[in-house]
């Protein structure tokens, strides 16, 4: 099932004198259960894109269709509301809140939307166990390694249900073991939940393990590999 | 979560918080001490004036109070006082007969206004009677002779019938109020001198003490060191009611001391047989009938009742004679809440700083919290909340502290003796005793949470303003 289409997408910063395509008429739908790598060079437009996809930015023209809605027909308040309902995101540098335990970090988005304490503190246990963190939920962010930080981002990220989770980088900041066991988990979650993961990255393991790689050069997707199952 | 959220971020840098929330502990302190000075102060007077001066109404004969005439009397009091009985809320009253003349010594004379009373009566709704210096005698107290006087403290200064010695009762009495011993031993060279006047005395003491020890001492000094030779006599000149110069000598029968300078000096009382026999008036006329509320609240309503009642009578109350008194009373709150606003405008500003070093410091975070969802109501409140609970936990503890410090000299009061002079001058007591209202402390919570949120509005809208995507990639 189609969840995201990006059709000509294009976004051009204008620098002085200088217009920049960031991204360059890219086409592109994602169904729903995929674990998809956008990768490329630094400059490519793999953030570029990521941001035009969580509604971050807006293009320049072009449109982006997130489960039959036109992000460009959202009032600001409204895609604020819609990035909350319907995407999850996971940063390079975790952005945890640091004065929040890992409990209240995961459930800050929940309480957001009004869930009960009962279904928060339900989902909290739930994806902090899926995480392996279980036991850390009354840690705060200076407790814990970056690892163990961005697999509670992760877990802040899926709080909501989103329709899918992009991922900046997400492995950018991790050591390789750090790395490989938020992959696991990434992958685990993706497989038993059917959650959509789209990663920007440079990280060859994250290339390895993804189901479709989209390789970006000056803007423009250049790749599209499906990986068969 | 928004509110916890806040909450634990004002902790984030504890020092910086610190600073803000002393800051404002110690402007709020002030405050509310000042006010609490300020207030019991102006309790002082206003209940000084209403309980010893002039009482909440007064009737009299239309235009007496104008230029005093002798011959506007209220020509049959016991038909107004019957009148007066019939309006609620009036605690009790009294005549008083009053003429205006000269009281003089043999070196010295004074222009005073004469009031002809009932002493009994007095009591009744006036505390006079509680004012009477020990030693000085009594409020007309089982002494049935006649033409005796009670005359104020400033008065006997000013005629000379106070004089000024240092014996060891005096040194004893300033060892009680803490002078130093130096300046005991220096004081000691006069025993054996008396001066007949405040400023023979004052003149000898500045060529013993130094100047910083006079400004500081001086007025102890000089409290201590009079006397009163009791059965003192002064004259009393005045018109009887043909208008024909009569007088009198009286004997002091007490010295009052009401901390009101010109009441002190000016208002001298006999009792109104004596000044009816004088005057030649009839004891059915009385000049002025004063009367005592149960209610100040009720002054101006029972003032128009009175004025409906009595249509050919002055009805006057204590704010028409008094309106320094009325304007203060009407309007301390209003002032009271100008002075809170000023001072907590000042400290606004740091706050205001403070939540922009906030919102500078947390650009990522605040862009990754609207990211994910946070909206712009949401972002607006939590650095609201976060300057309110900055300027509120600073202001609990400066309403604490001043609630303290109140409790802490309320009961002995703070004497500003060496003002003494000044404050009595204008009929202010030198020891005052802070005191306010519970309603003033909830006024202040309203003006301090109102600061935290006016003070954080520009740096909301900085945080609102931030571009998700930039404020991601701040370092």
């Amino acid at each position: 099932m189609k969840i995201l289409e990006l059709k000509d997408v294009h976004k051009i910063y204008n620098s002085s004198e200088i217009k920049v395509h960031a991204v360059d008429g890219v086409t592109l739908s994602f169904n729903e259960g995929e674990f998809a790598a956008i990768v490329g060079p630094s400059g490519s437009g793999k953030t570029t894109l990521l941001n035009l996809i969580g509604g971050l930015d807006m293009p320049s023209s072009g449109e982006i269709i997130i489960d039959g809605t036109n992000l460009a027909t959202l009032k600001s308040s409204q895609l604020i509301d819609f990035r909350m309902r319907n995407i999850g995101f996971v940063f390079q540098a975790y952005n945890l809140i640091p004065v929040l335990t890992a409990k209240e970090n995961v459930e800050f988005i929940m309480t957001l939307q009004k869930w009960s304490r009962e279904e928060r503190d339900k989902r909290t246990f739930e994806l902090l166990k899926a995480v392996g963190l279980g036991d850390r939920a009354s840690s705060r962010p200076s407790k814990l390694s970056g690892g163990q930080q961005q697999r509670v981002a992760v877990a802040r990220a899926l709080a909501s249900r989103p329709k899918f989770v992009l991922a900046d980088e997400p492995t950018a900041n991790l050591d390789s073991r750090s790395a490989a066991t938020l992959l696991e988990i990434m992958e685990k979650l993706n497989h038993e939940e059917k959650i959509t993961f789209i990663f920007s990255t440079h990280d060859p393991r994250v290339m390895k393990m993804a189901h479709r790689v989209i390789t970006l050069e000056d803007g423009q997707v250049v790749s599209d590999d499906v990986k068969e199952a | 979560m928004i509110i916890k959220t806040a909450w634990k971020n004002v902790w984030r840098n504890k020092v910086r918080s610190f600073v803000v929330i002393a800051s404002v502990t110690v402007g709020v302190f002030s405050a509310v001490f000042s006010v609490a000075v300020m207030n019991g102060m102006i309790a002082q007077r206003v209940n000084a004036a209403l309980d010893e001066e002039i009482s909440h109404i007064q009737v009299s004969a239309k235009g007496f109070s104008l230029n005093q005439d002798p011959d506007l009397v209220i020509s049959d009091a016991a038909a107004v006082e019957k009148v007066i009985s019939g309006i609620p809320g009036i605690a009790g009253h009294v005549r008083r007969t009053i003429v205006s003349g000269m009281a003089g010594t043999a070196t010295k004379s004074a222009g005073v206004e004469i009031s002809g009373i009932n002493p009994e009566e007095e009591k009744t709704i006036f505390s006079l009677d509680k004012k009477i210096i020990t030693g000085t005698g009594s409020f007309f107290d089982g002494d049935s002779r006649p033409d005796l006087a009670l005359i104020g403290q400033d008065l006997a200064r000013d005629l000379n019938i106070i004089r000024y010695s240092v014996d060891s009762l005096v040194l004893g009495k300033l060892r009680e109020e803490n002078v130093p011993a130096p300046v005991l031993e220096k004081l000691n060279t006069l025993s054996g001198e008396r001066f007949a006047n405040e400023k023979k005395f004052t003149r000898r003491v500045k060529t013993l003490l130094s100047a910083r020890e006079t400004a500081r001492y001086g007025h102890i000094i000089k409290e201590a060191a009079w006397s009163f030779r009791e059965g003192s006599r002064f004259t009393l000149t005045f018109l009887d009611r043909n208008e024909v110069q009569v007088g009198a000598r009286f004997r002091i029968t007490g010295i009052y001391d009401t901390k009101n300078s010109m009441f002190e000096s000016t208002q001298v009382f006999v009792r109104a047989a004596d000044l009816r026999k004088y005057t030649g008036m009839s004891e059915s006329d009385c000049h002025k009938i004063i009367m005592r509320l149960d209610d100040s609240d009720m002054t101006v309503q029972t003032t128009e009742s009175l004025a409906k009642a009595l249509p050919g009578l002055d009805v006057t109350n204590w704010k028409k004679l008094q309106p320094d008194l009325a304007l203060m009373t009407d309007y301390v709150h209003q002032i009271y809440g100008i002075l809170f606003a000023i001072i907590l405008a000042a400290l606004a500003f740091g706050i205001v700083n403070t939540m922009l070093m906030v919102v500078l410091e947390r650009t990522r975070e605040l862009g990754m919290l609207t990211a994910i969802g946070m909206n712009k109501r949401k972002v607006f409140s939590m650095i609201m909340l976060e300057s309110v609970f900055l300027s509120l936990t600073g202001g609990a503890a400066g309403m604490l502290a001043g609630w303290i410090a109140i409790l802490l000299t309320a009961r002995n009061g703070i004497n500003f003796v060496k003002y003494a002079e000044g404050l009595e001058a204008f009929g202010y007591s030198a020891h005052l005793y802070p005191e306010i209202s519970f309603s003033f402390f909830i006024m202040a919570t309203i003006l301090i949470i109102i600061t935290g949120i006016l003070s954080s509005v520009y740096p909301a809208f900085k945080a609102l303003k931030l571009n998700p995507v930039e404020a991601i990639r701040t370092e």
